[in-house]
């Protein structure tokens, strides 16, 4: 299921709603869908930080299939940024040396199950899975 | 939704779903606690790295006071975020 969302964190409750509507539909257990609703929110709050001033709507398609989950987003006419990337976070860092942020992404790299990224003509998609098990 | 809160026992209670865009309502209410705390994740369902932050803010602060925060009631699904952001190492953590 498609859906587009305005750029701004205000849309996350309804990125939410949107989500559960579509898991709800397929079984998903919860184990599955803590780690989808948190990448769709650090992919999401990244596109949003780093164009703030492009009016584009971004692009949900979310399915559900049993008891996997499969995501797409896409932002459109946006410079490249690919979050397959490592982020080189040193999770063993003691308190002083931390700062905070840098932890969305390596997130999502750590609790999805496949992540792929593309980019032309401008327009940025993210893909990602979860599965159940 | 996202509320947060001083319970009868001292104790900070946090409820619901604390994503980036109730980060401000949790930081306003982080920023005006001293000393040990505890922060009580019971009725917590989500936490995203935005509100990692917070916390990592908040428990610099604390400890350079000497002090910190415990973090208890943690759902499984939390400890993991807690888990492969390496917060065991810098909080106290107690789970369900």
């Amino acid at each position: 299921m498609q859906k587009t969302f305005t750029r701004s964190l205000d849309s996350l409750s309804d990125i939410y709603e949107f989500t559960e509507g579509v898991l709800a539909s397929g079984d998903i257990e919860d184990a599955v869908r803590y780690p989808v609703h948190l990448a769709m929110e650090e992919l999401f709050t990244n596109m949003v930080k780093f164009c703030p001033d492009n009016d584009n709507q971004i692009l949900f398609d979310v399915a559900a299939n049993d008891g996997n989950v499969s995501v797409a987003i896409t932002d459109f006419d946006v410079d490249p940024f690919d979050v397959t990337a490592s982020r080189n976070v040193d999770t063993e860092m003691p308190l002083d040396g931390r700062v905070p942020g840098g932890l969305g992404l390596h997130l999502v790299q750590q609790m999805v199950d496949s992540l792929e990224y593309d980019y032309h003509d401008r327009q940025s998609t993210v893909k990602f899975t979860k599965e159940s098990g | 939704m996202f509320d947060i809160e001083l319970g009868e026992n001292g104790d900070i209670l946090c409820s619901g779903r604390l994503d980036a865009a109730q980060c401000a309502k949790a930081q306003d209410f982080m920023d005006s606690i001293s000393g040990p705390s505890v922060l009580d994740f019971s009725q917590l369902e989500y936490i995203s790295s935005a509100g990692l932050g917070i916390l990592l803010k908040t428990q610099k602060r604390l400890v350079e006071g000497g002090a910190g925060l415990r973090i208890i009631n943690v759902n499984n699904h939390i400890h993991d975020v807690f888990r492969y952001s390496g917060f065991h190492s810098i909080f106290e953590i107690e789970t369900e």
